[in-house]
């Protein structure tokens, strides 16, 4: 359990950074929060020559709101995006995700930036920014890109980032409704969901479901909107049935595989219950609001 | 409790607490040893293989290696591991160092790299190409069995290394003539003890000396000498065994691994200091196994559900490797299965498999399984019969009529009081009322469940039990406790704590038999040229076994600083003299004065002016003793729990947890609650969370602890205790020792309780962990086949 030899930087611009990313290319892993890459290094199931300490580029660890859009810095804490007061008016699905978050040990050191690039299957943040449309802002030397999160996400732990470049920002649109939920089911407190479930919607003036986004983690490669089942929501009544009937057909729609420990039916049967229990919790928090 | 004592019982803090939480304490690592090269094992990625050849020339000429060494090189240096007890049924084994011809595990070491830094050596062990043919893997019971199964120790007539049984009465006679014979199976899954440290040692040979000073956290310092002796060669005055702090053990730190022997060789053969320590991965991969049991019982019960005789048949998985006689653990269950119920008709079957798994030894309640065996099966019996479980319980307890039982193993229960704790728990759930609220609620589709477990806890094997089991071993213990020139005490005994919290109930023990303030007693444990040759820690021995020796001890002490106080007050005997918070005490009239005289002044005499000692007093104040505990000691306890079970998830939550507990008398309330609460925390988190799992193959898939899952405080409820506090007759004052029933009981309670929960389902649980997806495959499978009533 110790890292294979690497050469260490630490870049104190990020140009330096992306300087250092291009010398070094496929042969180069930047360090962000740590959560996951440390014992990847340790297990050595990461080999880098050079490993890039990204935490020194103190502009990127930022929260902007603006009036259509929210930019996160990619080296914002975990910690930071559960509780600056600006994220939680904002954006309050994404501070919720991020507070259930292993610990609080692990909240001050894991970043967005690096949580998405990790791209784990079950992980909240990538699970939130899908289901809210976020894009990522990538730099490289020869400048930056956008990329939507569903683009970005392409398989387990398999992201759309090149050799030199470095996810400096997401930026989420500001959500439609107010009504919200995370919910998320893992055996242990602070553990990686088995399933996960994230929606967002308004309710029109007759109560009717409008603009629902869901999303779901711990069902696939990668955390999936359902826009199917978004569209099937569009204008029915937030009552019981409808709620059954959208997790139900959730549940058809998703096709988890069997894992050693957990079997595809149990994935399922979670993903129906958790998409009711959300919807039960975004409109008890509303009621109680 | 005796209300005659004034340190025992008395709520000290933990005196080890001040340096612990601050950060003072001094760990393995922290010890500094200027110089010392670094340790890093080759394992085995197969479960079952032959080794065809080992090429370490690459890693051997890497930068800083001093050498790579194999089973054959430290075969050289150290003798072979035989454990061949003359136990009926038993087969004999011997191991090597490290393997030579052929690998029995996913994780067995297989060769040892030494290097000037530990990442230079796992560098090193990277490169180590070791050939590997690859033989099918025993990776289960029924495969070890199988008629046609590969050996995995090639040495032995079959997988079956222990097969024992008894019988007493006559069960089958009481089967063929009972109301009903109620059958129950219960499957306890592979465990392993996660110590927050995981095992390490440096191992510093003195070439000048011819010495080897070995630093390792352990919980039994001397018998560990003895066996590195032996291993190595050396006599005992040559080895010197130094336990620092330890961050827990629960078990695992008893046996003399073949890595910690490894290192103590290299380290003579190098003659420079060797550490070693063992990363996360190795030690839930390699250290040592637990608990894998599959149980069946067959009671034979009238119609009132009193239990007319019982059968019992236990199979262990018991890994690849004996490092302790493979009859140790399983043999226990089935000679306290009966516990706390009045059965005579009884026999058991016992065997033990070797399979390619890591090998099993005790883990904090080696005898784990064994409440819930007995009280599931109690539980089977009330469902069967549609009665009441606690009716049930109720017919077939001990009670104070009782006692003393012999049970139908010779094994003799005295002063428990299972019947009182199960009354006790009884009324503080409120049975009644929760069987009310049970009901109401699977009515709106929630599923309630209470469970009931009672625990018969064997703490303290003396060296009688040991004998009449059939088991090696010697149950004594020894202290010594020695008043300085200034009035200081310092004390020491056999024992090793592991974060227990040893330094003040130990400390109270000797207080209370000397005579003066538990603050002014220190303990010194763990350096076995200081400590006097004790067995160590197991079990639940710690209060009994070396609280009772410190106490006895002390006594012997407080005789002879009493004689030398008389001679100075000029009085004939001591008869009317006491010492209380190390002052003597004269009986005038109806009361208790102060003479004047403090120990101090006996110490400066007995020291600095041994001519004016009493006739027939040697000078100095220095004593030691040792004391064998009675064959068998028994505390008692029982647990009972309320939990919900949530049908969408499988979920279950814990509501309500309540024991009863009866451990004699506490030497330190602290420290008593301290274990009540770890061990049922570790019988819940067995129960509901850990499993070492295997593939089919014998690959290892839960080596981190992301995988192997352990309960945090977030998983557990709040424990509430009751305390029953009756004397072991027998003990020195009255202690019986405990910290291992918790977990016996945990893992009973919850199984039951969800047993209960599941009721209206028609299904029973026989295989732990407590799973969510095994709850939801139980729910599912109960609404596709109504009738069935096992667990998948």
């Amino acid at each position: 359990m110790k890292p294979a030899q690497f050469t260490y930087h630490r870049p104190a611009s990020l140009a330096e950074a992306l300087a250092l990313l291009r010398t070094h290319g496929s042969s180069a892993k930047s360090l962000a929060g740590g959560q996951s890459l440390g014992p990847m290094l340790n297990m050595r199931l990461a080999r880098p020559d050079h490993l890039v300490d990204l935490n020194d580029l103190i502009e990127l660890d930022s929260v902007r709101v603006s009036d259509d859009m929210v930019e996160i810095g990619a080296l914002t804490r975990h910690h930071r995006v559960a509780n600056a007061p600006e994220l939680r008016r904002s954006l309050p699905l994404l501070s919720a995700a991020a507070a259930s978050i292993g610990h609080y040990a692990i909240r001050q050191r894991g970043t967005i930036g690096g949580s998405l690039a990790h791209a784990d299957p079950a992980a909240q943040l990538p699970l939130i920014a899908v289901t809210l449309g976020a894009s990522l802002v990538i730099a490289g030397l020869q400048g930056t890109r956008n990329v939507v999160a569903a683009d970005f996400l392409q398989s387990i732990m398999t992201v759309d980032l090149r050799d030199g470049e470095l996810i400096t920002a997401l930026r989420f649109p500001l959500p439609v409704g107010g009504f919200w939920a995370f919910e998320h089911f893992s055996r242990r407190h602070g553990d990686f969901a088995i399933v996960s479930v994230a929606l967002n919607f308004a309710q029109d003036a007759d109560g009717k479901i409008d603009a629902l986004r869901l999303g779901l983690g711990g069902v696939d490669t990668v955390p999936l909107r359902l826009p199917e089942i978004e569209a099937r929501a569009q204008g029915r009544p937030a009552d019981e049935d409808t709620i059954r009937e959208l997790a139900a057909a959730t549940a058809s729609a998703i096709a988890p595989e069997d894992s050693a420990q957990v079997p595809a039916s149990y994935r399922r049967r979670l993903a129906e219950t958790l998409v009711i229990r959300a919807f039960q919790s975004a409109l008890n928090r509303e009621e109680g609001a | 409790m005796s209300d005659a004592f004034t340190e025992i019982g008395r709520a000290l803090p933990r005196k080890e607490d001040r340096r612990l939480v601050t950060g003072r304490g001094r760990y393995l690592d922290d010890l500094a040893f200027p110089g010392a090269l670094h340790v890093s094992f080759v394992r085995s990625p197969h479960a079952h293989a032959r080794i065809l050849g080992i090429d370490s020339v690459e890693a051997a000429a890497m930068p800083g290696v001093m050498g790579v060494f194999t089973g054959r090189d430290l075969d050289q240096w150290t003798t072979r591991l035989r454990l061949a007890p003359p136990i009926e049924g038993l087969q004999p084994t011997e191991l090597t160092t490290l393997p030579i011809d052929k690998v029995r595990f996913h994780g067995d070491p297989v060769a040892c790299v030494v290097a000037t830094d530990r990442y230079l050596a796992e560098d090193a062990a990277e490169c180590v190409v070791v050939d590997y043919e690859q033989i099918p893997a025993v990776t289960s019971i029924e495969e070890a069995f199988a008629p046609d199964a590969v050996l995995v120790d090639e040495t032995l007539s079959s997988n079956m290394v222990s097969h024992q049984s008894l019988c007493v009465g006559d069960p089958a006679a009481r089967r063929a003539e009972a109301h009903r014979v109620v059958s129950a199976r219960f499957a306890l899954h592979r465990h392993t003890h996660a110590p927050l440290e995981t095992r390490g040692c440096v191992a510093d040979w003195d070439d000048g000396r011819a010495h080897l000073n070995m630093h390792i956290g352990n919980q039994v310092p001397h018998p560990l000498r003895s066996q590195l002796a032996a291993r190595l060669g050396l006599s005992e005055s040559q080895v010197t065994v130094m336990s620092p702090d330890v961050g827990g053990a629960f078990g695992q730190k008893i046996a003399l691994y073949r890595e910690e022997l490894a290192v103590a060789a290299l380290s003579r053969h190098l003659r420079h200091p060797l550490r070693w320590r063992e990363d996360r991965m190795e030690n839930l991969m390699a250290a040592a196994h637990a608990r894998e049991y599959e149980c069946r019982t067959r009671a034979a019960v009238s119609e009132t559900g009193k239990i007319l005789g019982l059968e019992l048949e236990i199979d262990e998985d018991f890994g690849g490797y004996c490092f302790y006689p493979a009859n140790y653990m399983a043999r226990v269950i089935a000679l306290i299965m009966t516990g706390p119920y009045r059965i005579q008709d009884y026999a058991y079957e016992v065997r033990v498999a070797l399979t390619n798994k890591c090998g099993a030894g005790p883990m904090r309640a080696p005898m784990a399984v064994t409440s819930w065996v007995m009280e599931g099966t109690i539980d089977a019996i009330a469902r069967e019969l549609g009665l009441d479980p606690v009716e049930v319980r109720r017919i077939n307890a001990l009670g104070p009529g009782d006692l003393p039982y012999t049970m139908p193993t010779g094994e003799v229960l005295e002063d428990v009081t299972p019947k009182e704790t199960l009354e006790t728990a009884v009324a503080a759930i409120d049975v009644a009322a929760f069987r009310e609220r049970q009901a109401r609620a699977r009515s709106e589709g929630r599923y309630l469940g209470l469970g009931l477990c009672t625990v018969i806890e064997s703490t303290t094997y003396g060296s009688e039990f040991y004998k009449s089991a059939g088991i090696p071993g010697s149950g004594h213990e020894a202290a010594w406790v020695r008043i300085e020139p200034s009035g200081a005490v310092n004390a020491s005994v056999g024992l090793m704590g592991t974060g227990q919290g040893y330094e003040s109930p130990l400390a109270q023990a000797v207080a209370e038999g000397l005579g003066v303030r538990s603050e002014d007693v220190t303990v010194h444990m763990g350096n076995t040229d200081i400590a006097p040759y004790g067995m160590g820690s197991r079990g639940g021995r710690g209060a009994t076994a070396g609280g009772g020796t410190l106490y006895l001890c002390a006594l012997k002490a407080r005789e002879r600083v009493l004689a030398i106080a008389a001679s100075m007050l000029d009085l004939n005997d001591a008869g009317g003299l006491r010492m209380r918070a190390g002052h003597i005490e004269r009986m005038i009239g109806e009361d208790w004065q102060k003479t004047g005289l403090a120990l101090t002044d006996i110490a400066r005499r007995a020291y600095l002016d041994p001519l004016a000692l009493p006739e027939g007093v040697a000078p100095g104040l220095d004593f030691s003793h040792s004391y064998d505990p009675p064959a068998m000691t028994y505390s008692n306890s029982t647990h009972a729990c309320e939990v919900e079970v949530d049908p969408q998830t499988g979920a279950i939550s814990i509501d309500r947890y309540i024991v009863a507990e009866d451990c004699g008398t506490v030497l330190n309330p602290i420290v008593v609650r301290g274990q009540q609460q770890g061990a049922i925390a570790m019988g819940l988190s067995g129960a509901l969370l850990e499993q070492v799992i295997y593939d089919g193959a014998g690959q290892n898939l839960s080596a981190t602890l992301a995988d192997y899952l352990v309960a945090s405080p977030n998983e557990l409820p709040e424990f509430e205790i009751l305390h029953h506090h009756t004397p072991n007759q027998r003990t020195p004052a009255g202690i019986k020792g405990m910290a291992e029933g918790g977990v016996m009981g945990a893992i009973g309670v919850i199984a039951n309780a969800v047993s209960d929960a599941l009721a209206p389902h028609g299904m029973t649980i026989e295989r732990l962990p407590l799973t969510p997806q095994s709850i939801c495959a139980l729910l599912q499978e109960a609404a596709t086949s109504p009738a069935k009533r096992t667990q998948l």
